[in-house]
């Protein structure tokens, strides 16, 4: 029996008669078309699908479309929004870019949705804290490395929006 | 303009991919399509006496639900995946030769299971739905009869005499059996040895782990009788010769468009049974059909990586000098012949770095109930450096002499090169020796002492090892690059290889831009798509710059010889006089000139055009230097790497931020395998132990350090843009690093061995079975352990 959700995404209104069985990942890609957010497994492991749910990274995997009912979710299609830069880009968008810390760029959303979570949260996280916030997220392309890098580069152009160069992190 | 070559410039596709507008296969859709689900094996070997479909074909949403019987009723074939590759020397030739008394064995691989099941999770029933949900609910109601039969999924079990036997055509479960190197010279040296060092190696199973899931849509056009598939991929082209055979069809009547591709590794260079599988499927019930593996589908399908058995023995003279080897590799083939790469690989680069005057080598491909195996990074070098270098810190621990003496003792010098090694390669370039020193110093070697008692201070065991590499580029061996030089201002390159996260648009951009003298906005990468694409080899063994990135300077060459010529005419001068010149056609009798774009439009096509092919091989050999420094916690076994070194020779690298990530994650793959990484079977039947992200131990960012890496060149004359190779360079050294690192650490112990991969419970095992058979631990002692 199909069932009515109202979900605010990316700031707009949305709504669909979906199976109650829909994850919200399902209906973020098939009834909205928002292809950013990826299924890369089926065991809530690895980020692939992070998004924000009312301020708040989740894994869009693991929720019912159904229990976001009412929710406002973001995401990586817009998260720019959020804090856009001159670029009109999410500073921890732009570090990863300048970072290179992406390869592939499969885990790259979901990443980045984690990520800038961690950095509304703490916007000075040492390595130690970015690599314990990531362990949700699975990177088989990067090593980390560059993810790391692009998420101090982005906390320090958040906190000194004039200074978005990469900043190097101590080894 | 110019000098983009050597920057690291951020790459140019990222944009679409922070934004989330990647295009993978999975995020496309295509109109009326349908959707398929597998009903797969559960046993790893068994006969099918009867499907049953009755249940599965009425289910709700259910459109068809096909088996292999009607596959092969519509006339089509097994897949041929061509395992034997072109050998690395000479490229004419087959890496194994099939003779007859060394034959090959190669069966089609049928995209479903006909009669007899070989590994866990082959494909038995397609199941087409309205929904992927509903397709999925039909796949549980297939019923079917199977007859379990005996398995063997160990490379030595499956070769033991009684062992259950897979196919008919292969006796003993063997693919191919041959010998390499100088037998007589090598026995000959081992007569003389003061040391002879025997271990046997076992290289555990290795799952691909792509971040994207296999996904493929195949559609067929009726009208024009030609059969699309869009699956991303190492290499449309490939993909495309293996699907118009299977499908016995015309190569004309196939096109394969591969959109952006979620990582490569290797495993996803040959076609898979699914791909084949919607293609057909999409003919045969007149819709476009779209498939996505989940995560336990890749734990079971997607090819997997090394599984390869070594038994090594290793001569020395007094002072630690190799006199010779021989090995016995034994290469896990799985359940279908799909690549025999990963040993024709290894066997040619045995010897590695060192000077080994003489060395034999028995390469054995051998079949199991298990995933078939393919090409996974590295492709069997790792195997070969992580053999070498154990045997290597084993002798220098026998002989008493200290690890890097015994290396230099060994190294092959600069003077030797080239150098050709004993099983036939010829180094061409690499300072060997440089590279060592360089590494080491990076790493303040010498400091290790003093970092080591403060490790044991806190109650922790600190190892530290080193261990060189070179890479033996080969793969694919052809090529082709088109490039348009448009009068509208822009420059269209299309390649024949295509990335799968290496960042092509970008560094193939910056070659051409210099070549070229514009400016690298003009140029636009096209990829990955065989209606544009005819020829290309993809994206793998560090072929695409070297291959590619040659062909593109060939091309750029020929473009300006062309615009010459016109500019020439244009000035009404001898082409001689023509000056090009910070991207100017220029003549010193006048103040007129013109770009290459300007140029272009004196073509009567208003467009210069170049390609360019090459067959062959093109060696050269990525080499370096890696050194491992990690800490143990005695009381949980837990391993944190602190340190990670790596002084690489990639050649020019094209662009240095790329390269940098191609080599950490190449490191990252390797720690993945050193410490955590094994797919387990049950040896007993074959069953599958650790099938997702829950129970196989992939690496997370909180599992490394920061990598500490830096490169260095001696160029290699083989090719213009002097390319080495970067992408395997991380990860060839790695897991031989790592283990002798770990060995290091616990050798208070006594401990000289610990199999990979070195999880915590092997190394906490490993050190309380030696604390109960030595009471007293010996000098450099380990800590006694008090709360911290």
């Amino acid at each position: 029996m199909p069932i009515k959700v109202e979900i605010t995404v990316n700031g707009a209104p949305t709504s669909a008669e979906v199976e109650p069985r829909t994850l919200l990942v399902h209906y973020l890609r098939e009834y909205l078309g928002l292809t950013g957010t990826h299924v890369g497994c089926d065991t809530t492991q690895c980020g692939a699908c992070v998004v924000h749910a009312d301020g708040r990274s989740i894994k869009s995997c693991t929720a019912l479309a159904a229990q976001m009912n009412g929710a406002k979710i973001t995401t990586i299609e817009g998260l720019a929004a959020t804090h856009p830069d001159a670029e009109g880009l999410h500073p921890l968008q732009a570090a990863f870019r300048d970072c290179h810390g992406l390869q592939c760029g499969f885990c790259t959303p979901g990443m980045i949705m984690s990520g800038s979570a961690l950095l509304l949260e703490n916007a000075d996280p040492t390595d130690h804290e970015i690599r314990d916030w990531l362990e949700g997220n699975i990177c088989r392309c990067t090593g980390y490395h560059n993810i790391v890098r692009a998420v101090k580069a982005a906390a320090s152009a958040m906190r000194e929006p004039k200074d978005p160069r990469p900043q190097e992190t101590a080894a | 303009m110019g000098g983009y070559i050597g920057k690291p410039i951020p790459r140019v596709e990222d944009l679409r991919f922070v934004t989330g507008r990647g295009r993978y296969t999975d995020d496309i859709k295509v109109a009326n399509a349908c959707f398929a689900c597998f009903a797969r094996a559960p046993y790893a070997h068994a006969l099918i006496h009867r499907i049953d479909v009755s249940a599965a074909a009425v289910a709700p949403g259910v459109i068809a639900v096909l088996t292999v019987d009607d596959y092969l009723a519509d006339g089509h074939k097994g897949m041929s995946h061509v395992p034997v590759p072109a050998d690395a020397v000479d490229a004419k030739l087959p890496a194994f030769k099939a003779t007859p008394e060394t034959p090959i064995f190669d069966a089609p691989h049928l995209p479903m299971v006909r009669d007899k099941v070989r590994h866990v999770g082959e494909a038995v029933a397609m199941i087409l739905a309205e929904t992927y949900a509903q397709a999925r609910d039909a796949a549980d109601l297939v019923v079917v009869d199977y007859e379990p039969l005996p398995a063997v999924v160990v490379t030595l079990d499956a070769m033991a005499e009684g062992a259950p036997q897979i196919w008919d055509g292969a006796p003993g479960n063997i693919c191919f059996d041959q010998s390499f190197g100088d037998k007589d010279a090598t026995d000959k040296a081992f007569e003389g040895a003061h040391l002879v060092l025997e271990r046997t190696f076992v290289n555990s199973r290795i799952i691909n782990c792509q971040m994207e899931p296999r996904s493929a849509i195949g559609v067929y056009d009726a009208k024009e009788d030609v059969y699309h598939l869009i699956a991303g991929s190492q290499g449309a082209v490939r993909q495309r010769v293996e699907l118009a055979q299977s499908l016995g069809v015309p190569i004309d009547r196939t096109q394969v468009v591969c959109p952006d591709t979620g990582g490569g590794f290797g495993p996803r260079t040959t076609l898979y049974a699914e791909q084949l599988a919607v293609t057909w499927a999409a003919k045969r019930v007149g819709r476009p059909v779209k498939w996505t593996s989940d995560r336990s589908e890749a734990f079971l399908t997607d090819y997997q990586g090394r599984g390869m058995t070594t038994r090594a023995a290793m001569a020395f003279d007094k002072k630690g000098r190799i006199l010779g080897m021989k090995t016995e590799v034994y290469g896990n083939i799985g359940g279908h012949t799909v690549s025999f790469v990963p040993v024709s690989n290894n066997y040619r680069v045995t010897t590695t770095t060192y000077a080994v005057p003489a060395a034999t080598v028995r390469a054995v491909g051998v079949l199991t109930n298990t995933t078939p195996t393919a090409p996974f990074r590295g492709a069997g070098r790792p195997e070969a450096h992580y053999v070498i270098e154990r045997l290597l810190d084993t002798a220098a621990k026998t002989l008493k002499i200290d690890r890097i003496e015994i290396r230099r003792r060994n190294l092959i010098p600069k003077s030797a090169l080239p150098y050709r090694n004993a099983l036939g390669l010829t180094y061409d370039s690499g300072d060997f020796h440089g590279n060592m020193k360089k590494s080491l110093e990076r790493a303040d070697w010498d400091g290790f002492p003093v970092r080591r008692e403060a490790s044991e201070a806190q109650g922790k065991l600190r190892g530290i090892a080193v261990a060189n590499y070179v890479e033996s580029p080969v793969g694919a061996p052809r090529e082709r690059i088109v490039i348009n030089v448009r009068m509208d201002g822009t420059v269209e390159i299309m390649a024949g290889t295509q990335s799968t996260g290496q960042g092509h648009e970008t560094t193939f951009a910056q070659v051409v831009a210099d070549h070229l003298s514009v400016d690298m906005k003009t140029i636009r990468l096209v990829t990955g798509d065989t209606r544009i694409i005819s020829v290309g080899g993809g994206t793998h063994s560090d072929r695409s710059m070297r291959l590619g990135g040659t062909l593109l300077v060939e091309a750029c060459a020929d473009i300006v010889a062309q615009a010459r010529v016109l500019a020439a005419r244009a000035f009404e001068r001898p082409e001689s006089e023509i000056v090009f010149e910070d991207g100017m056609f220029t003549h010193p009798s006048t103040n007129r000139a013109y770009s290459i774009f300007e140029a272009a439009a004196l073509d009567t096509q208003a467009m210069l055009t170049s390609a360019k092919e090459f067959s062959g091989r093109m060696p050269a050999y990525p080499t370096g230097c890696a050194v491992c420094e990690l800490e143990i916690d005695p009381d949980t076994g837990v391993t944190q790497i602190v340190r990670y070194t790596s002084i690489d020779d990639v050649g020019q690298p094209i662009n240095p931020l790329i390269v940098d990530g191609q080599v950490h994650g190449g490191i990252a793959q390797g720690v993945g395998q050193a410490l955590m990484e094994d797919f387990q079977v049950d040896p007993a039947t074959g069953q599958v132990l650790g099938g997702s992200f829950m129970d196989y131990g992939v690496p997370r960012a909180d599992h490394f350090p920061h990598f500490d890496i830096d490169f260095t060149e001696d160029p290699t004359a083989g090719n213009p843009l002097r390319v080495k190779g970067g992408g395997e360079s991380g990860i060839t050294p790695a897991t031989a690093v790592i283990i002798n690192a770990v060995v290091d650490a616990l050798s208070p112990y006594g401990i000289e061995h610990i199999d990979l991969p070195a999880t915590p419970m092997k190394i906490w095992k490993t050190i309380d079975e030696a604390r109960k058979a030595q009471k007293t631990p010996k000098a450099n002692a380990a800590p006694t352990v008090e709360a911290a």
